[in-house]
């Protein structure tokens, strides 16, 4: 199976008979003999290793352009229906003036709860009784959640209209908190519901139990709700348990509107931990939203720049010193209204925060939105609502399985243009790839090590072996990852105790990061680890290059496995450790160790000083599972810490 | 060593009783419609209430597991967590023996190393949780092993019957392991000669293998009563009744296909796994041990049923050739290749299955990433096993391959 050829040497004399025949058919298809392809081979591989980082340069900057890029219009495709069972707006609606009627004057009750400051038991009796007066089967459900800072409580009330012509092994839910993302009471939409239930209570035709839900608080109550409906029992909750339930839940509907009236409806669909509802559902409810009730729809409560408060809106978004004639430009103004909802997109998928009560229901597997009425002058009111809710209950009522699979994966750039996924999906694979080379890279080099001639060493036919000028040589050496495993385990540990330190708040956290960013650097600076092992330069490869190896391969495989759950945190970390990772090196100088150390420092800890943001972190963690925070204190700082360490290091 | 060896299973053990195991126990990564330890106990409990278990479609377990688990049947979940981790040290203890024996010393500085390998391999310690009998067939193919790598040729050939009457694609391994009887277990990787015996000697051995498998055969349609036990589990291998998802590349080929072409296709799936039997003898009849390693290396990837224990174990026993390490040429990617589809296959598989948000082809995706990492690191091996030979390399030469 193999020969050993000298490269100098020439091809041997071709054999007779059948060998001549192997030799002939060879030497068409290959370009040559063993020597010619050693050498060929050989010129290839030094020409890859040559132009190696700039291959990673090349991915590292089209991977962050490309994410400049995504708001580009051209990049985005228009939206449009794959379920063809969703029919929307292809029927009559039937919510009338009576019913807006009925919704005002349980707006007058709504309004009393409030102003008489009620409990939120004496709240979800109200609205069980309300229920109940429309002769739905109601109840109330009393939970209580445990954070570290003490226990959340509440209590939902909900009821249950059994389809009549079903047998009830579907439903589907619509649902109101009593709390407004806007931090009002969301009396509105809790009108709009109880209403709804008497109303569409009157009709025979829905092919799916409906369940209204009247949540309190903002996210727990919907959260405690769902948790109960869907199983015995959590570590961390404790709800009691429902008393009527319905079928699986396919799709849900979540009502906010907090104003007392609306020109738009907003359409709000990030889901915990970075989970989106079926596109099938915004582009149908946007279809009927504007057909059926004449209502424009926005991507949260962002005006389009081509509506009379939208360029303002996009205009406060450019800095102020750009000048006026460039933002003025329809391209310009364009990407910038579409840069506007990615953002805003990114900052709730990446955090993996829900942008709405609806943001619990994914996890069941539940397509949820929450339609948020923008609080406006007018001119719409309960008439126009009301008409798009019944007209999205009957789509949602119209289909006969659950909605396609693969439409999950889009980012919204306006309300009628969205992303596929192969258009922004590779921006951070790009950036992972760099990441991944440049860990092999630095594998391959610390496998070898050049030696001046007189130390002989076995050149081997591999990556490292560049034909070199005659008086180097390249010879392998061992890679040791014990040490390198002792390294990462500790940084890994810091991690996790600060992630405890956090939780459990035995440490403020401004005081926190007053003393953790500065201990971290002095600790660094003096480096504990830095006794440089007995000969490390010529027998075994020295702790930096392979701990560099074994972090740009993790962090490359962190970011390209992510990126397919929750493409915005993929995004994020390419962004945050993309480039800090591959520049991270040992330095002679100790000013220069000195401001990198610092560098990284603040990059692993910069983060403390958000107070609330890592509160609210927390909060998302223990009550809601958000696993945002955990993975930035156990895989986040540990990764940039690695790259401290190695720029500490003496080369 | 044992103090160690003791140790190391204690933590398993710990391990293993944490509520974890509840969770993986129906996962489809560790456990096959085929070792499916749910299966089992529907099994049992029919068995007990006088159904013929194999008259349906979920138990397809074998009647000598079946007679062994409705005697010693685990009440609580404890009994069978301790079990199973005894099944792992079992093996742990057979893989040391086989190093001893290969390397022909009796003790050395890698026993506990090669322990820990094993004991500490997500691909073995994961299905052990999940209570997959594959977890058993490891541990019975272990000790076939080390029966032949000592040379005590019924025993070994004794644990193989049984072995194939769990796992019918594990007899591909007869011959190799045939060779391995007559010769010796010592790594001959270095120095390849043609193989010194007769093989007619195989013969007698060959007919004792004969008399176990078919005694066991006897035995098994004494318990199933009839032979409707056959085409529920060996015919399993060759029909592929049950197209729940595994990480083997099957499932998906057959969900896709015609019902027309299934025949055809099914015999050549089954065939192509054979095909690796006579060439990998041939190449290495100086050393059958590495020979029938690199088979279960095939396995790993071609089996019908497969868990992510059978590429385990193949990861694993590489831990039996330090000699081959120095001429791997890319273990690095393939370890990369792993990672990679150790995180992707449960993630793809909750997305489809959990959240819905995917669909089969993601999971097909990553079962495509795990047979490329498990390719890769068989033909590493392959390379590598060839090129020891040749050793290692003078200044200003090159080793290629024609």
């Amino acid at each position: 199976m193999s020969s050993s050829e000298s490269p100098s040497r020439q091809a041997p004399t071709p054999p007779h008979g059948l060998g001549r025949l192997r030799h002939n058919i060879k030497k068409s298809l290959l370009p040559g003999d063993n020597a010619t392809r050693i050498r060929t081979r050989r010129r290839i591989v030094a020409f890859a290793w040559r132009y190696l980082d700039m291959l990673r340069l090349c991915l590292l900057s089209a991977g962050c352009l490309w994410l400049l890029t995504l708001p580009v219009s051209q990049l985005g495709v228009d939206t449009y229906i794959d379920e063809n069972a969703l029919q929307p707006s292809q029927v009559n609606t039937y919510w009338n003036w009576v019913d807006v009627h009925r919704a005002d004057r349980l707006l007058e009750d709504v309004s009393l709860l409030r102003e008489r400051n009620l409990s939120s038991v004496e709240r979800a009796t109200f609205f069980a009784t309300e229920f109940a007066k429309c002769g739905l089967p109601s109840s109330t459900q009393t939970y209580s959640i445990q954070t570290s800072h003490g226990t959340l409580n509440g209590t939902n009330a909900y009821a249950v209209f059994s389809a009549p012509r079903t047998s009830g092994t579907e439903a589907m839910i619509i649902s109101a908190s009593w709390k407004s993302m806007t931090g009002g009471e969301n009396l509105r939409g809790v009108s709009i519901v109880l209403s709804l239930a008497a109303f569409l209570k009157q009709y025979s035709h829905w092919s799916k139990d409906i369940i209204f839900v009247i949540t309190d608080n903002h996210l727990d109550g919907m959260h405690a709700w769902l948790g109960a409906y869907h199983r015995p029992s959590s570590a961390n909750w404790d709800a009691e348990p429902l008393s009527i339930t319905s079928g699986v839940v396919w799709t849900a509907l979540n009502i906010d509107y907090p104003g007392h009236s609306f020109s738009h409806l907003g359409v709000f669909r990030e889901g915990l931990n970075g989970r989106l509802p079926n596109q099938d559902l915004i582009n149908s409810f946007r279809t009927i939203s504007q057909q059926t009730s004449g209502v424009p729809v926005l991507l949260y409560d962002h005006y389009e720049p081509s509506e009379f408060p939208g360029r303002e809106g996009i205009r406060s978004f450019y800095p102020s010193w750009l000048p006026n004639w460039l933002w003025e430009r329809e391209t310009i103004l364009e990407y910038g209204y579409r840069a506007k909802n990615i953002l805003r997109h990114f900052a709730y998928q990446a955090r993996g925060r829900a942008s709405g009560p609806h943001g619990s229901f994914h996890q069941y597997r539940i397509d949820a939105i929450t339609l948020f009425a923008v609080p406006s002058n007018g001119p719409h009111g309960f008439y126009a609502l009301g008409r798009a809710v019944e007209s999205t209950l009957r789509t949602m009522s119209n289909l006969l399985e659950r909605l396609h699979a693969s439409f999950f994966f889009y980012i919204m750039t306006t309300p009628s243009t969205f992303l596929k996924i192969g258009s922004y999906l590779p921006s951070a694979v790009l950036v992972a790839a760099a990441l991944m080379i440049g860990g092999l890279r630095e594998w391959v080099k610390a496998g070898w090590v050049e030696l001046e001639e007189c130390q002989s060493g076995p050149g081997k036919g591999d990556a490292a072996d560049i034909p070199s000028s005659s008086k180097k040589k390249w010879a392998p050496r061992r890679r040791d990852l014990l040490d390198v495993f002792v390294v990462m385990a500790a940084s890994h540990l810091v991690g996790l105790t600060l992630f405890v330190i956090i939780c459990r708040e035995w440490l403020d956290i401004g005081l926190l990061s007053f003393i953790i960013l500065p201990a971290c650097w002095v600790v660094l600076m003096l480096a504990p680890w830095k006794s440089p092992s007995l000969d490390s330069s010529v027998s075994t490869a020295p702790l930096h290059t392979l701990l560099k190896a074994i972090n740009m391969c993790l962090a490359s495989t962190l970011i390209s496995v992510s990126s397919v759950l929750n493409f915005s945190l993929a995004a994020l970390l390419a962004v945050t450790l993309g480039v800090p990772l591959s520049s991270a090196s040992p330095s002679d100088s100790l000013p220069e160790r000195g401001i990198k150390c610092a560098l990284y420092t603040t990059l692993a800890f910069g983060w403390l000083a958000f107070h609330g943001e890592v509160k609210q972190g927390i909060w998302d963690w223990e009550v809601l599972g958000v696993w945002f925070s955990p993975l930035v204190c156990l895989v986040y700082v540990p990764l940039v810490l690695q790259a401290g360490i190695i720029s500490s290091l003496s080369p | 060593m044992a103090f160690e060896f003791a140790f190391a299973v204690a933590a398993r053990v710990v391990l293993a009783l944490s509520p974890l195991g509840s969770y993986l126990q129906d996962d489809d990564q560790l456990s096959s419609p085929l070792t499916s330890y749910s299966r089992l106990q529907e099994g049992i409990y029919l068995f007990r209430h006088g159904v013929d278990p194999y008259s349906g479609g979920s138990f397809r377990h074998s009647p000598l597991a079946l007679s062994v688990f409705s005697t010693i049947v685990p009440k609580s979940r404890i009994h069978p967590t301790l079990l199973w981790t005894f099944f792992d040290a079992v093996g742990a203890w057979a893989l040391v023996n086989i190093w001893r024996s290969r390397s022909n010393i009796q003790k050395s500085e890698r026993d506990m190393r090669i322990a820990a390998i094993y004991l500490i391999n997500p691909y073995i310690f994961l299905p052990c949780l999940a209570l997959s009998t594959s977890t058993l067939e490891n541990t019975l193919q272990l000790l076939v092993l080390m029966f032949s790598a000592r040379g005590q040729s019924s025993p070994s050939l004794l644990a193989l019957a049984i072995l194939s009457h769990q796992s019918l694609p594990a007899i591909v391994q007869l011959p190799p392991i045939l060779l391995l009887l007559l010769s010796d277990p010592q790594s001959h990787l270095a120095s390849p000669r043609s193989f010194s015996q007769s093989l007619f000697k195989c013969l007698p051995l060959f007919v004792e293998f004969a008399a176990f498998f078919v005694a066991l055969l006897f035995a098994s349609t004494l318990v199933a009563g009839g032979l409707g036990w056959v085409r529920n589990t060996w015919g399993a291998g060759f029909l592929l009744p049950d197209l729940t998802p595994n990480p083997g590349l099957w499932w998906y080929f057959f969900t896709e296909m015609f019902d027309h072409f299934r025949p055809f296709f099914l015999m050549v799936f089954s065939l192509h796994m054979a095909t690796y039997v006579a060439p990998l003898c041939i190449k290495f009849q100086h050393d059958p041990l590495y020979a029938t390693f690199l088979l279960l290396g095939v396995l790993g990837i071609f089996k019908p049923y497969p868990t992510l224990s059978d590429p385990g174990l193949f990861l694993s026993l590489l831990s039996l050739f330090p000699e081959i390490y120095p001429y791997l040429r890319y273990p690095v990617v393939t370890a990369l290749l792993h990672l990679h589809a150790f995180l992707l296959l449960p993630l793809f598989h909750h997305l489809w299955v959990g959240t819905g948000t995917g669909n089969a082809n993601f999971f097909y995706a990553s079962t495509l990433v795990f047979g490329l990492a498990n390719g890769g690191a068989l033909l590493d091996c392959v390379w590598a096993g060839l090129r020891v030979a040749i050793g290692e390399e003078k200044d200003g030469w090159v080793v290629t391959q024609e």
